[in-house]
C-alpha cells in the first residue's frame, strides 16, 4: 500500500462522513419540505428526541439497538400528532405552518430540559475501535454511520419510486385535488409523509448521538444546517441533497478548520445567502 | 380632525398617568421590574411592525437588542466621567442596531418570492453567530459572564427615575409605531403582507418597503436594548442568542401581534406571569410553549384582540371622520405624449416549452387594443413580460424609447405601465379608502412622503369621477373584503385607472361577471379611454365583447403574432378561422 495514498485515505473518509451524516440529517427535513411544503422547524428537535432515546436506553443498559425502535415510535406518535393537530388545520396559511412547529420545537426543547435538565449527555459508542482501511486506520462507528445512512436513503429512493404507496404520494404531490378525485385518501398520505420524516430525523438523532454532545439545544444546529443544505441543493433530488450536504458540510469544516467554529457557521450563511440571490431554487431544482 | 386630535392627546396623557401611578401602586421595587418588562415590550413592538403588519417573522430579533445594549454597556463604562458624550452615544448605538436591520433586510429581501421562510431562518442563524461572537470575544464583550459593572444612567439610577426612563421610553416607542401605522408606509406593509405582486404592480420597491420595516425593528429592539444595560450593569451573550429572541415571538403572539399594543401588552403580561410563577410551576416554560401553540391554531389575535369589540365602535367613528376631506394629490409627473410600446423577437422559455415565440408587435397610438386567442397563445405571458415579471431569453421590449426587459417590475410600473389582473387583486383587510389611496401614492408620493399620514386623504380629479359614477367607492368605513366579486373587479379596475398609467394592461377585466356588472366595466374602460387618451391593451375571450370595445386586435397563436388589424379584418382571416372555429362566430 502507498503510505502517500494511505494518508489521504482518512480524511477523504471524514469527508464522506460529514457529507453522509448531514445528508441524513436533512433527509427529513427534505422528506417534509418537498412533498408537503411545510417547513419543520421542530425538525431539530425530533433528532434531539432521537438522540435522547438512545441516551436512555445505553443508561438502563439496554443493547444500543433497542434506540431504534424505541425512536421511531416516538417519533411517529409526535409526527403523527403534529400533522394531525398542528399543520392540517393550517395547510391553507403555509408561513403559520413555520410558526406553529417552531413553538414545538420550544415545546419539546422545553420537555427535554425538564426530564433530562440542561447539562450534556455523552454517549458510548455501541460499536467501538478502529478498522484499517486501505491501510489507514478509521473509526468503526463512522463507517457504520455512513454505511447506513446510504442504505436508508437508497431505501427511501426505492420505495418512493418503486411502490404503490410512493407512486400515491406522487400524484398526492403533483395534483392533491385530482387524486382525491382518483380515490386516493390523500389526508392519510399527507399524514404518512410527516410521518416518515420525523421518524428520519429520529434515526438520524440515534445515529449521530455517541458522536455529538446530547443536550437541549442540539436541535437548534441541526434544523439551520439542515435547512441550509436544502437552500443550496435544491428540493427533490438526491443528488440535490448529497450537492447540498457536501456544499454547506465542506464549506463549515474548511473554514472551522482555518479560522474557528464562528467563521465556519459564518461561511456557512454566507454561502446560503448567496444561494438566495443567485440560485433561489438551489442546484438541483425539480 | 381637531376633535380626533384632542382625543388622541388625552389618551396619551392617560396613559402616562397610569403609568406614573404604578410604582405608588406596587412599590418601587416591583416598578423596577416592571420597568425591565416595559424595554422587552419596545423590541415586541418592533416585532410586531415586522410579524403583525408586514408579515415576515425575524426569529434572531434579539441580535440588535443585544448589539445595542452591549454597545450602549461599553459606553456607559468608557465615558462614565463624560455623561455629555453619552447624549450621542447612546441614541447611536440605538441607531446602529437600526442600520444592522435595515442592512440585513436589503441583503435578504433582493429576491422577491418565497423569501418569508428564508428570512425567518436566515435571522436565527444570525442570532446563534452572534452569541457565539459574544462569547467568544472576551476582550471586549467579557464572554460567557458578560460585561459586568456596568453604571447607570448619569443621575438617573435610583430604582423610580430607571422605571420612569423605561415608561417613557415605552410611551414614545409607541407613539411612533402608531404614526408609523398611521402614515402610508404602514398601509403599504399592510398591503404587502397580503399580496405583494400587486403592491409591485403599483410601482413600489417592495424589497425596500420590508427592509425599512426590518430596519424599524431593529431601531426599536436597540431603543430597548441602550436602556437595558444600565437599567441592569450586566450585558450577557444570553441577550443576543436565541433565548431573548424566542421570547420576543412568544410575547408578540400571545400579545396580539396585528395590534399595535399587542405584541407591548403580551411583554408585560407574560413577564408579570413569568416572574410569579416560574419558580413556583415547575412546568412554566412547557406551559408558555403549549400556550403559544394555542395561540397560533385557535386566537391569531392575542390578547388585544379580546379588547377588539371594545376599540372597534371608535375605530369607525374615527374612520368616517377622516373619509371625509380630502386633499389634491400632486399630479404624476407628465411624460411626452408618444407612448410607442414596441415589443420586438422576444422569446420566453420555461424549461423546454416555449412560451412566447419570437412575439412582435406594435402599439403606436393611443387606442384600445385587444389580445385574443386560445389558451395558451401567450397573452398573460406577453402582459408578464411587459410588466418586467418573466424574463426573456432575447428580443426587447421598448416603451417611450427606453428597453424595459432588464429593468425590475416595480421601475417598469413607474415609467407608466399598470395592470389589473385576471383574479380581481384587491386588499381585502384594507378599507376602500386606502386601497384607492395606494393607487393614488403610485408614481405621485416620494419615498420620504410615505411618511406623512396625510398622504391618506390624497385625491385626484380621475377618482373624483369614479367616486362619483361608482358611489360605493366613496364609501371609506368599509373594508374590500366586504365588496361582491363585481364590485371588486370595479375597485380594482379603478385602482389601475387612479395610477394614471400611459399603458394600462386588463386580464380578462369581465371574467365573472354578471351582463350588468359586465356593461358597467365596459363603460368604465371605454370612459377612462376617452377621458385620458391612454393606451389599453385587453384580454379577451367574449368576442362580443372584442367587437364593442376593441380599435384593433391582435391574434395570438402558439406564442406569436398570428393576425391583426380591426374586428372586420381579422374575422376574415382564414389562418384565424382555422385556430378559431366555434370561438369566433
Amino acid at each position: 500500500m502507498d503510505p502517500a495514498l494511505a494518508s489521504l485515505v482518512a480524511p477523504a473518509l471524514n469527508a464522506l462522513f460529514g457529507i453522509a451524516s448531514l445528508a441524513i440529517l436533512a433527509l427529513g427535513l427534505a422528506v417534509v419540505l418537498g412533498l408537503l411544503g411545510v417547513l419543520n422547524l421542530a425538525h431539530g428537535e425530533l433528532v434531539m428526541v432521537g438522540a435522547y432515546c438512545a441516551y436512555a436506553v445505553q443508561s438502563q443498559g439496554l443493547p444500543y439497538l433497542a434506540a431504534v425502535p424505541l425512536a421511531l415510535g416516538l417519533c411517529a406518535i409526535l409526527g403523527w400528532a403534529t400533522e394531525r393537530w398542528l399543520v392540517r388545520p393550517l395547510y391553507q396559511r403555509p408561513f403559520d405552518t413555520l410558526v406553529v412547529t417552531w413553538g414545538l420545537s420550544l415545546l419539546l426543547r422545553k420537555s427535554a430540559e425538564a426530564i433530562f435538565g440542561l447539562g450534556y449527555k455523552s454517549l458510548n459508542e455501541p460499536v467501538g475501535g478502529t478498522i484499517v482501511v486501505l491501510g489507514a486506520s478509521y473509526p468503526r462507528y463512522r463507517l457504520l454511520v455512513i454505511g447506513v445512512s446510504m442504505l436508508v436513503l437508497a431505501a427511501l429512493v426505492a420505495w418512493y419510486r418503486r411502490s404503490r404507496t410512493g407512486t400515491r404520494i406522487q400524484a398526492m404531490v403533483g395534483n392533491p385535488d385530482l387524486a382525491r378525485a382518483f380515490g386516493i385518501p390523500v389526508r392519510r398520505y399527507a399524514s404518512l409523509t410527516f410521518v416518515v420524516g420525523t421518524c428520519l430525523a429520529g434515526l438520524a438523532g440515534v445515529l449521530i448521538a455517541p458522536l455529538v454532545p446530547v443536550q437541549p439545544f442540539m436541535g437548534l444546529d441541526y434544523i439551520l444546517m439542515s435547512f441550509f443544505v436544502l437552500v443550496v441543493g435544491g428540493l427533490g433530488s438526491v443528488a440535490g441533497l448529497v450537492t447540498g450536504a457536501t456544499l454547506i458540510g465542506g464549506a463549515n469544516s474548511v473554514v472551522s478548520a482555518l479560522s474557528d467554529s464562528t467563521g465556519g457557521y459564518l461561511s456557512v450563511l454566507v454561502l446560503a445567502i448567496l444561494f438566495l440571490w443567485l440560485r433561489p431554487r438551489g442546484l438541483h431544482a425539480r | 380632525m381637531r376633535a380626533d386630535r384632542a382625543v388622541a392627546a388625552a389618551r396619551i396623557v392617560a396613559a402616562l398617568v397610569a403609568l406614573a401611578a404604578v410604582p405608588l401602586v406596587v412599590g418601587d421595587f416591583w416598578a423596577y421590574q416592571l420597568g425591565l418588562f416595559y424595554l422587552y415590550a419596545i423590541a415586541a413592538l418592533g416585532l410586531g411592525v415586522c410579524w403583525g403588519r408586514a408579515g415576515f417573522l425575524p426569529l434572531g430579533q434579539g441580535l440588535f437588542f443585544g448589539l445595542a445594549a452591549y454597545l450602549s454597556g461599553l459606553a456607559l463604562i468608557a465615558f462614565e466621567q463624560r455623561p455629555a458624550w453619552l447624549l450621542v452615544l447612546l441614541p447611536l448605538a440605538a441607531c446602529a442596531s437600526g442600520a444592522l436591520a435595515f442592512a440585513i433586510g436589503v441583503l435578504v429581501f433582493r429576491r422577491r418570492g418565497e423569501s418569508g421562510p428564508y428570512f425567518s431562518m436566515i435571522t436565527l442563524a444570525l442570532a446563534l453567530l452572534a452569541y457565539q461572537l459574544a462569547n467568544n470575544w472576551e476582550s471586549v464583550t467579557g464572554g460567557f459572564n458578560g460585561l459586568k459593572g456596568i453604571p447607570g444612567l448619569p443621575g438617573l439610577d435610583s430604582y423610580s427615575a430607571a422605571y420612569a426612563v423605561a415608561a417613557i421610553a415605552l410611551v414614545g416607542a409607541t407613539l411612533l409605531v402608531a404614526w408609523l401605522y398611521r402614515a402610508p408606509l404602514g398601509v403599504l406593509w399592510a398591503a404587502l403582507a397580503h399580496n405583494e405582486r400587486r403592491v409591485v404592480m403599483f410601482g413600489f420597491d417592495t424589497n425596500r418597503l420590508k427592509a425599512v420595516a426590518f430596519g424599524a425593528s431593529g431601531l426599536l429592539a436597540g431603543i430597548g436594548g441602550v436602556l437595558y444595560a444600565p437599567q441592569q450593569g450586566l450585558v450577557t451573550p444570553q441577550l443576543v442568542g436565541f433565548a431573548l429572541s424566542a421570547d420576543l415571538v412568544i410575547w408578540a403572539a400571545v400579545g396580539g401581534r396585528a395590534r399595535l399594543l399587542g405584541p407591548a401588552l403580551g411583554a408585560i403580561a407574560i413577564g408579570v406571569l413569568a416572574s410569579e410563577l416560574r419558580d413556583r410551576l415547575p412546568y412554566w416554560e412547557i406551559a408558555l410553549a403549549i400556550l403559544f401553540i394555542a395561540v397560533v391554531l385557535f386566537f391569531p389575535e392575542g390578547l388585544a384582540g379580546a379588547f377588539a369589540p371594545l376599540t372597534r365602535r371608535r375605530r369607525r367613528s374615527a374612520g368616517a371622520g377622516t373619509g371625509t376631506a380630502h386633499v389634491a394629490a400632486p399630479a404624476r409627473a407628465e411624460h411626452d405624449d408618444a407612448a410607442r410600446l414596441e415589443i420586438e423577437d422576444i422569446e420566453v422559455r420555461v424549461g423546454d416549452v416555449t412560451i412566447l415565440d419570437r412575439l412582435a408587435l406594435v402599439l403606436d397610438r393611443p387606442a384600445i387594443y385587444c389580445f385574443i386567442g386560445p389558451n395558451g397563445a401567450g397573452k398573460t405571458s406577453t402582459f408578464d413580460v411587459l410588466t418586467g415579471e418573466l424574463p426573456v431569453r432575447s428580443g426587447t421590449v421598448r416603451f417611450a424609447g427606453r428597453a424595459l426587459e432588464r429593468l425590475p417590475a416595480h421601475r417598469i410600473v413607474r415609467l407608466g405601465i399598470g395592470r389589473k389582473f385576471q383574479i380581481p387583486s384587491v386588499f381585502p383587510q384594507l378599507s376602500i379608502a386606502d386601497n384607492l389611496a395606494i393607487a393614488v401614492w403610485s408614481a405621485r408620493a416620494r419615498p420620504l412622503e410615505l411618511l406623512r399620514p396625510r398622504l391618506r386623504r390624497w385625491s385626484t380629479p380621475l377618482l373624483d369621477a369614479l367616486r362619483e359614477r361608482y358611489p360605493f367607492l366613496a364609501d371609506a368605513s368599509r373594508t374590500a373584503a366586504a365588496l361582491s366579486h363585481g364590485e371588486r373587479q370595479i375597485l380594482e379596475l379603478s385602482m389601475a385607472l387612479v395610477g394614471e398609467p400611459r399603458v394600462l394592461l386588463l386580464d380578462e377585466p369581465c371574467a365573472g361577471l354578471s351582463p350588468h356588472e359586465t356593461a358597467a366595466v365596459i363603460d368604465a374602460i371605454r370612459w377612462a379611454s376617452a377621458q385620458r387618451r391612454a393606451t389599453i391593451v385587453v384580454i379577451e375571450h367574449d368576442m362580443a365583447l372584442v367587437r364593442t370595445l376593441a380599435d384593433h386586435v391582435f391574434v395570438l397563436h402558439n406564442g406569436r403574432v398570428l393576425a391583426e388589424g380591426s374586428v372586420a379584418t381579422v374575422q376574415a382571416d382564414r389562418a384565424v378561422q382555422a385556430i378559431y372555429v366555434g370561438a369566433a362566430k
